[in-house]
């Protein structure tokens, strides 16, 4: 049959283009312009150049530039003209300070070298607040390139007596109109600060507004009604024996950073007992891995939830009891109830969320638990969070109205991290004179008249007042980089205070504070303490009235929780790329913000998650629409997530941030009207095409039946046997079972003049990340960016595995008769039962003692030192990688590039501001070399170079490395196994201490202790 | 030889007939007082910490900022004077004390700083020491370099004797062959036709010769290759044509005054410019080119040598020398570790810096040439840091001594991380 198709390349062809035609016979349609590059025919042919010239010309050239390479080129030594008495150029010098950023305050030790803070750990004299990651990394934001080098005068660098002329004019200008200046600031907990604020506002007749962007306005309101007193007391964790958190994240973000430690105290099984720690929430937290009974909820459920624990212990405390369904975790909260009734006084009972009603009743079953005074301290109040939702909504009126004549923004970005951004920015346009004191030119700054840089807290002084009767410092470790001027400076010299705050705040501390002490000693110190007086509350709220605004459930509609990250906060230090490197604890996902998801749920709608080829992991993308408002999200599924709730990110999605923030997800501020952070009446539908590509550092999700990785028990067996959960592994010998240790083809190492350990304690460990960040400015740890995050190259040396359960174990298979394959392809899959739990396990170099790298380099360029650590020696290797695939703990990292000096890591590596903050002690590896975690091998050579120094014993807590004065919950120690009088050398005794992967026998000098959960 | 060794003798001499008198006494002294060596001793060095920046030690005369202090120069005080003047002069001053006051009249009213810290025993033993005054060693060790130069040079020298004799040889020989050859009416060959002949017989000898070639070429490349990137005797023009020959040897400036980092920090430091104007704010002009280097201090810091001020709201002009000792930066290494603790002088790894106009590098910085040292270098066993822990290696090594390779000097990890 003949075939009468028409087989065409292209349309032109079937459009019978004449061009084609052309093109058919010829390869190029036109004559190539070869005239132009090889000229003149004849010219050529004259030439005394002739190919054999060009050769040598070329050979020679090589040859010289080689040659030239070869000179040593001429190094600077540049000495101060005049020396500071207190450095010594190579010895760091460490001073106390403070930080509060409008959420997070710790009191910290800042290590200068030649005068650059590059690191910084907890001030041990005071004892509120903490270290997390964002703290740990806050020192990077100081050499970020991002920052106002000058004042901006509507756009425009300007200088600060021109600017400081045109404000004061604005300002008096104002003053006479009779419209309002504002200030419109984050909590202020700096008490010379508020001072200098009240002398403005008393001068310009001006207004205080506070809000903060991760608000707990309705908190603060519901202990107004239910108290009578707009505070946020302090809450003991040390002192509860049960914690019943609904929704409250208090290992992560909830009020205060210093939680982690508080609850880590109270978790000791050495001691026989441990607080026990009950979670409903409907993201999974890092609180709610953390817990020992959690229950995942729909978030518009929560409610009713406790509605039902206020009737089971209202009937155990015999008052009367409020009409509502019953709850589907009845059984789950009876327990609960008992457990909290037991511990009457000694329990506590939180929440999270913005909801007033939610908080008004946690009071009230507080109350009738008696923890009010006795868990809940409202004598000691925290100063962190004071904003009020309401004031900032009349604001935005007032300058819709037309009301406002100035608006002076101080800390705060209200375009983008209020849902009514858009209003605020119309409103802005109808300020006459507006300021801002942001360091950067963030979202508002931009939309500004004036930027009146304001300096990083590395660059001031400045004090602080977090709680009740503690007073901190906050002093200068650096001379202003750039040519900014402090808030505080600004704001004196506007309102005839003159232009020395230091002076201004050391006559504060003095007439205010100090009394007899000493302002050194106070300033060494970093810290002073006030005897407070005890604030009794009285309780005085009637429960009726919140019953049905609980009980309201948003039946079949799906909710929306919006949720900070440990990493990233509220999205101030978006900049910030240790930060958005540092894997979600959870979802260990880098980079990005997603629509975390039940894998029930997504099942139902359709929505998946898939991995590619090299590994990484894609997902479908969604328009999430709440109220008019939509965005375009991906889905990643989320193990633990409540079923029809969906879960997403604050932080995300900025602007205005710097090159490495900006455009990383998307912003779900505007998603957060009225400061609601859950949002119910969700609409999701799947963009069809679309895939998102996500960078994660860990894909796998269950041990897959090994449980022998984190080891894991509960209290009740415990408190039988020591070693539960950690029995002794045999192995089957011709001698009969032996000990893996006991099993081996080498020789021992000397062990005669120190052994380093590391031990890490999992029942401590909340897996916040702080350690991370910690190694990475320790380090000089690289950051790599997503791509290569996504190609499994992360640099980080200190990783956190996180592991969830699986409810297919090999009893379970043996009993249904399943096939080994679909055992194992079970076993990955996290539980979708409500008992998921998740544990946590931080994973360095382990230093072992027989080293699988040492036997396989070719060129012992990894070698073992005598006093148990595992040396890398960066110029000695060739990286074959060798040892990276002998090792069984997979914690060597490659350098597939050289990721300083390089623009295809525009990081801080790449810029010369940027690698101030890099520690000098450290070696800035090159490409094409593998290293790891050397133990902060520099700060053991220092201690030890000290103590001969000083001509003594090295003693305990001397030597310490990043991750464990990082690690605020004590989870990690560090110390000298040999030293009998040492901590680690009693952790490794502990019963509960095991080696990682204890089978292979490579006597690793990291310990690690089982965790323990306070289950029945 | 016998020249040298004359002009020793002649040298010696010379000294002993120009200290006769201060040698004796030192003798006497010495055979007084058993106990005193050791604190003369101590004394020199605590002089030259606290008092050689503006003091020689040495007759009156020979001023730097203060008088130059020997025996003649405190025999006038009592010594509770000198105690309470050296403690706090300023103090004695104001009590109106007629001598104190005579001397701070002298000096241009320029104060001493103040020693307070200094216990009696310090300064008995400095007092002591500038009793005795410093050896004079100048000419001793004149003549033993002009000996040494002369060992160095001996084998070189000698070869070229032995090849000269040798060539000699030849030539006597083949000339004596030829006389020999020509009487017997035989024809001549030169020594040269005659060494081409042989060669040409005799094949082994150009397989020798290339094999001799390709060896010695290799060794040569070799060598080469190794010395990429070492700097040994590297020796830039400085910015300031700073002479440690005049500092550290002439005055006998302690190295640790300016490098005052040696002992506390890993980089011994190149002294800010303030530590220069300790001295040099009354010093202000030299012998040869002094006075135009000095003027660059003073330009550095912004310093009227007139006036004797400091110009106010001058632009300090950092010094930008040129570095000559570069470590790699994967190599880690610790002044304060070699000095303070293990004890190393300065010259151990530096050369003879005090007889350097221009420094130069003096060793190659090698990590060879380091793990040589750490090889053969004992450690102190007596730091108390060590104390358990040499039961263990007494055992262990039987009583050998303890190197710094037996604790670990060797282990890669100690100075690359």
């Amino acid at each position: 049959m003949a075939i009468n198709k028409t087989y065409f390349q292209s349309l032109s062809q079937l459009a019978n283009n004449p061009k084609l035609d052309l093109l058919q016979e010829k390869e190029f349609a036109d004559q190539l312009p070869t005239e132009a590059f090889l000229g003149d025919e004849d010219k050529l042919s004259e030439s005394s150049t002739s190919r054999r010239d060009f050769l040598k010309f070329l050979g020679f050239s090589t040859a010289a530039a080689s040659l030239a390479a070869c000179e040593t080129p001429i190094q600077k030594v540049i000495p101060y003209v005049v020396k500071p008495e207190e450095t010594i150029a190579g010895i760091a010098n460490w001073y106390a300070s403070s930080f509060y950023d409008g959420n997070d305050f710790a009191s910290l030790l800042i290590k200068n070298r030649e005068g650059r803070p590059i690191f910084l750990k907890s001030n041990d004299l005071c004892e509120y607040g903490g270290i997390n990651a964002r703290v740990q990394a806050s020192v990077l934001n100081l050499y970020d390139t991002s920052r106002l080098k000058d004042p901006m005068d509507n756009g425009v660098s300007s200088s600060w007596s021109q600017v400081d002329k045109k404000i004061i004019q604005g300002l008096s200008a104002n003053n006479i109109s009779g419209k309002g200046v504002v200030i419109l600031s984050s909590s202020i907990i700096s008490p010379s600060t508020n001072s200098v604020i009240k002398a403005f506002v008393r001068k310009y007749k001006a207004k205080h507004v506070v809000y903060d962007a991760m608000s707990v306005s309705a908190m603060l309101d519901a202990n107004l009604e239910s108290y009578n007193r707009r505070v946020i007391p302090t809450y003991l964790f040390e002192k509860a024996d049960v914690v019943a958190s609904f929704a409250a994240d208090f290992l992560g973000d909830w009020l205060d950073s210093g939680h982690g430690k508080n609850f880590a105290a109270k978790r000791n099984p050495n001691n026989g007992s441990m607080s026990r720690h009950y979670q409903f929430e409907s993201n999974l937290s890092l609180t709610g891995a953390n817990a020992d009974y959690r229950t995942p909820v729909k978030a518009s459920e929560m409610g009713l939830v406790l509605l039902n624990l206020y009737n089971l212990i209202a009937k155990k405390a015999g008052v009367s009891l409020v009409k509502v369904v019953l709850s589907e975790h009845r059984n789950t909260l009876q327990k609960m109830a008992d457990d909290l009734w037991k511990s009457k006084g000694k329990s506590l009972v939180i929440a999270g969320g913005n909801n007033i009603h939610i908080h008004l009743l946690v009071n009230a079953i507080n109350d009738l638990l008696n923890n009010t005074g006795k868990t809940i301290d409202f004598s000691i109040q925290s100063n962190l969070k004071t904003g009020n939702d309401q004031h900032i909504a009349q604001l935005i009126q007032d300058m819709n109205d037309g009301k406002i004549g100035a608006l002076i923004a101080y800390n705060v970005n209200p375009v983008y991290n209020l849902a009514q951004g858009e209003e605020f920015t119309r409103g802005l346009g109808k300020v006459d004179l507006s300021i801002s004191f942001a360091e950067k030119l963030d979202e508002t700054a931009a939309k500004m008249n004036f930027v009146c840089p304001d300096h990083n807290y590395l660059e001031c002084w400045n004090d602080a007042n977090p709680y009740t009767g503690i007073y901190a410092l906050v002093q200068p470790t650096i001379h202003p980089l750039f040519n900014t001027r402090q808030a505080q400076v600004s704001l004196m010299s506007w309102s005839d205070l003159g232009d020395d705050y230091y002076s201004y705040l050391k006559d504060y501390w003095r007439s205010n504070i100090l009394g007899v002490t000493s302002w050194n000693s106070a300033l060494h110190d970093g810290v002073h303490k006030l005897k407070t007086k005890e604030k009794p509350v009285k309780f005085k709220t009637s429960v009726a009235n919140i019953v049905a605004p609980l009980a309201n459930l948003s039946g079949d509609s799906i909710d929306l929780v919006l949720y900070s990250k440990t990493g990233l906060g509220s999205g101030e230090f978006a900049n910030n790329p240790w930060l958005q490197e540092l894997p979600d604890p959870i979802s260990k996902t880098t980079w990005d913000n997603y629509l975390t998801i039940s894998p029930r749920f997504a099942k139902d709608i359709g929505l998946n998650n898939e991995y590619v080829s090299n590994g990484a992991l894609d997902g479908d993308v969604v328009d999430m629409t709440i109220d008019g408002v939509t965005l375009r999200v991906p889905i990643l599924i989320q193990p633990g997530q409540a079923y029809k709730t969906v879960g997403l990110a604050i932080g995300y999605g900025r602007s205005g941030s710097g090159k490495a923030g900006d455009g990383v997800g998307v912003n779900a501020f505007v998603l957060a009207k009225e400061f609601k952070s859950i949002l119910s009446g969700v609409s999701l539908t799947k963009v069809e095409d679309a895939v998102h590509e996500f960078a994660c550092t860990q894909l796998h999700h269950t041990m897959m039946g090994r449980d022998r990785i984190v080891k894991e028990t509960t209290l009740s067996e415990f408190n039988k046997d020591p070693r539960a959960g950690n029995e002794q592994m045999m192995l089957e010998t011709h001698k009969g079972p032996q000990e893996p240790e006991k099993i081996t083809l080498w020789e021992e190492h000397d062990r005669d003049v120190h052994w380093w350990n590391l031990s890490i304690d999992l029942n401590s460990c909340t897996g916040c990340g702080a350690c991370i960040i910690a190694c990475h400015a320790e380090n000089n740890v690289p950051v790599v960016g997503k791509e290569e995050i996504r190609k499994s190259r992360d640099m980080h040396w200190l990783r956190i595995d996180r592991y969830y359960s699986s409810d297919m174990t090999e009893e379970v298979a043996e009993e249904e008769g399943i096939s080994s394959i679909d055992k194992f392809l079970a076993m990955e899959v996290a539980s979708t039962s409500k008992s998921l739990e998740v544990v946590f396990q931080p994973v360095m170099c382990q230093h072992c003692n027989h080293a699988p790298c040492e036997t396989v380099c070719p060129v012992a360029a990894t070698t073992h030192s005598r006093e148990g650590l595992n040396h890398m020696t960066y110029n000695r290797c060739v990286g074959t990688r060798y040892c990276a695939n002998n090792c069984p703990y997979k914690v060597r990292r490659f350098n597939w590039f050289n990721y300083s000096d390089n623009d295809q890591f525009d990081f801080y590596m790449n810029e010369d501001l940027g690698k101030m903050v890099l520690n000098p002690d450290v070696t800035v590896r090159s490409r094409g070399v593998m290293e790891k975690c050397s133990m902060c091998i520099q700060n053991i050579q220092k201690s030890k170079l000290d103590a001969k120094k000083e001509r003594r014993k090295l003693k305990d807590g001397d030597v310490d490395c990043a991750c464990a004065t990082a690690c605020d919950t004590g989870a990690m120690v560090f110390g000298d196994g040999l030293d009998t009088s040492s901590k680690v050398y009693a952790q490794a005794r502990d019963p509960r201490s095991y080696h990682l992967l204890e089978e292979l026998n490579t006597q690793p000098s990291v310990w690690y202790q089982t965790k323990i959960r306070n289950k029945a | 030889m016998l020249e040298s060794v004359l002009l020793m003798i002649r040298q010696l001499c010379k000294l002993y007939r120009s200290k006769y008198l201060t040698l004796l006494t030192l003798l006497f002294i010495c055979t007084l007082n058993f106990s005193f060596a050791q604190s003369v001793e101590l004394g020199e060095s605590l002089f030259s910490s606290n008092c050689a920046s503006c003091h020689y030690a040495g007759p009156e005369d020979k001023k730097l900022v203060g008088p130059g202090l020997g025996v003649h120069t405190i025999e006038k005080y009592s010594t509770e004077w000198l105690y309470s003047w050296i403690r706090n002069s300023s103090a004695l001053i104001a009590s109106g004390d007629e001598q104190a006051i005579a001397v701070y009249e002298e000096y241009n009213k320029v104060a001493m700083s103040a020693f307070t810290y200094l216990s009696d025993e310090d300064l008995t033993n400095i007092l002591a020491y500038i009793e005795v005054g410093p050896p004079e060693v100048v000419s001793i060790s004149a003549g033993e370099s002009v000996l040494s130069q002369e060992e160095s040079s001996d084998p070189r020298i000698l070869l070229l004797i032995i090849l000269a004799i040798l060539i000699l040889f030849g030539l006597i020989l083949s000339g004596v062959k030829n006389s020999l050859k020509d009487a017997k009416g035989q024809e001549t060959i030169g020594l040269l036709e005659s060494a081409i002949i042989w060669i040409k017989d005799t094949p082994v000898v150009i397989v020798l010769f290339c094999l001799f070639l390709v060896f010695s070429g290799g060794r040569f490349a070799w060598n080469e290759l190794l010395a990429v990137g070492v700097q040994q005797g590297y020796q830039p023009e400085q910015p300031i044509a700073f002479s440690h020959k005049i500092h550290a040897g002439e005055n006998g400036v302690d190295c640790n005054y300016c490098h005052s980092g040696a002992r506390h920090s890993k980089s011994a430091g190149v002294p800010s410019v303030n530590v220069c104007m300790n001295c040099h704010t009354y010093i202000n002009s030299g012998t040869i080119s002094g006075t135009e280097e000095i003027s660059k201090i003073y330009n550095a810091i912004g310093f009227d040598p007139e006036s004797k001020t400091y110009i106010e709201g001058y632009e300090q002009k950092p010094i930008k020398w040129v570095r000559i000792h570069n470590l790699p930066d994967l190599a880690y290494f610790n002044h304060s570790q070699h000095v303070n603790v293990a004890g190393v002088e300065c010259q151990t790894c530096h050369g003879p810096i005090e007889e350097m106009a221009v420094v130069e590098q003096y060793s190659p910085l090698t990590m060879g040439w380091c793990i040589e040292c750490h090889r053969e270098t004992k450690v102190d066993l007596d730091n108390p840091y060590y104390h358990d822990l040499n039961e263990n290696w007494v055992k262990k090594y039987h009583g050998e001594d303890m190197t710094a390779e037996k604790i670990g000097g060797l282990e890669c990890g100690k100075c690359h991380y």
